[in-house]
């Protein structure tokens, strides 16, 4: 009995010593990796999010700088526009964002055209435009973004680039922005009979800066600043001013601009799961234009997946001194341009936005909208517009 | 000028108040964005930049393309 419990012993620690042995086998194998434990790491490349929009625009309308209607009277400013948009965003590693967007305008019946004076061969104008803005974020609170693009059009060609950094403060309770934009166009110039007449070109450089700011867990707002300075010719080349003698001429602007723009916006949460915007803009140039635009917008949310927006918008401006329905042929500066007039304009709007999760994707994003824009000084537009985004 | 000036306090003093992560779950709701998304705004500024003189020079880009202006 004593031999068989030694014997007994024995066989213990032969077995405890395997099972250690076993176990320090175990160890240098982990069970599980750690993609296993963490999840598969992403692509280096990931599309984020993917958006279409579709708009048409119908105006109405009659402006004296038009030449679409009897002479010293002001002419047809009707026009129809279908404009396509594609955006993707897509992720680059931890700290590259890439934003690649498309609009595309298809303009029709443009009846100011000047091309269409001597020939109806342009009665549709296709533009197209691309524009890339890269973003590298530098570390949680501060990120800058390099912008570039190129619009194409009939008669016109446009190359933009800019810069833009963003930085947050108090656990993002503050965000400063900063942004500079140089446009260049260069463009088709047209005799008054609307024969081609070389080329001309215009700068446009802008500077804007801005802060948002959180007043309260459910109040944020954001002021901005920005200048714009344009030099060369700010005219689109095809314009005319009826002149007291009953014959027309080509409108003339003055051959630079400078345009400042203060704008405020504040957002509130409502306690029925609704929210309220207001912002009010004030804008001054040194050709003389002053104007006021305030907005109201009223969400309302209805489910977790649905809500809609009501807005209002009212614009106020006074014309350039050069502005004239009439002026006589001696003169310098000159437009009749209905867009530079002294006017009122309101836009109402409704639209319906939902968001729906997907199996596939995160969500779902789609919305259908409609505005109208009616100015004192005879223009109306009706805007129809959906949208359609993919969120990854 | 005056107003302004105070609108520009008042947004000074209440920056000095933090209010933390946990508590911005209303200010996280799309509702509440300034901008709905890109294509929106471009559709908005589409709107407006090509009929009134005054558009323009707040961040958002003057120029390029006047097919309807």
């Amino acid at each position: 009995m004593r031999l068989s419990v030694k014997r007994a012993g024995a066989l213990a620690a032969l077995v405890l010593s395997l099972a250690a042995g076993t176990a320090t086998a175990d160890d240098a194998r982990p069970a599980f990796t750690d993609a296993e434990i963490l999840g598969k790491p992403p692509p280096y490349i990931r599309i984020e999010s993917a958006t279409l929009r579709f708009t048409h625009f119908d105006q109405t309308g009659a402006g004296f700088q038009s030449r679409a209607g009897r002479r010293g009277g002001p002419g047809d400013e009707a026009v129809l526009v279908e404009q396509p948009q594609l955006e993707v965003v897509a992720k680059q590693g931890d700290r590259v964002t890439h934003r690649l967007w498309i609009p595309i305008d298809i303009v029709t019946a443009a009846s100011p055209d000047a091309v269409d004076v001597v020939s109806s061969s342009s009665r549709q104008n296709e533009a197209a435009s691309v524009d890339w803005t890269t973003t590298y974020r530098h570390d949680a609170a501060t990120s800058a973004s390099m912008r570039a693009g190129m619009h194409n059009e009939e008669n016109w060609r446009s190359w933009n680039v800019g810069f833009g950094v963003s930085r947050s403060f108090a656990e993002d309770n503050t965000v400063i922005e900063a942004s500079v934009n140089q446009i260049a166009d260069w463009f088709d110039k047209y005799t008054l009979a609307g024969k081609h007449d070389g080329h001309t070109a215009r700068s446009s450089f802008n500077a804007s800066a801005g802060v948002t700011q959180i007043l309260s867990p459910t109040t944020i707002a954001h002021v901005d600043y920005g200048v714009t300075i344009q030099r060369g010719q700010l005219s689109n080349g095809w314009n005319i001013v009826p002149l007291t003698t009953g014959d027309v001429a080509l409108e003339v602007l003055p051959a630079s601009r400078v345009r400042h723009a203060l704008v405020g916006r504040v957002a509130q949460w409502l306690p029925w799961d609704g929210a309220a915007h207001g912002s009010y803009r004030f804008y001054v140039d040194d050709w003389g234009i002053r104007a006021h635009t305030m907005e109201i917008e009223l969400y309302q949310r209805f489910s977790r997946t649905i809500y809609a927006r009501l807005n209002y918008r009212f614009h106020t401006q006074i014309a350039p001194g050069f502005f004239h329905t009439s002026v006589a042929p001696t003169f310098e500066l000159a437009t009749a341009d209905s867009d530079l007039a002294s006017f009122d304009a309101q836009t109402v709007g409704l639209k319906v936005v939902g968001e729906v999760p997907l199996r596939f994707a995160k969500s779902l994003r789609f919305d259908v909208g409609a505005e109208r824009y009616f100015r004192s000084n005879d223009l109306r537009v009706s805007v129809f517009s959906c949208g359609l985004g993919l969120l990854f | 000028m005056k107003y302004l000036a105070l609108a520009l306090c008042a947004l000074a003093v209440s920056g000095c108040v933090i209010v933390p992560q946990n508590r911005r779950a209303r200010l996280a709701d799309p509702m509440m964005a300034f901008s709905q998304d890109a294509t929106e705004t471009h559709r908005k500024q589409k709107l407006y930049s090509t009929r009134e003189g005054a558009a323009g020079g707040d961040g958002l880009t003057a120029g390029g393309g006047c097919a309807c202006q």
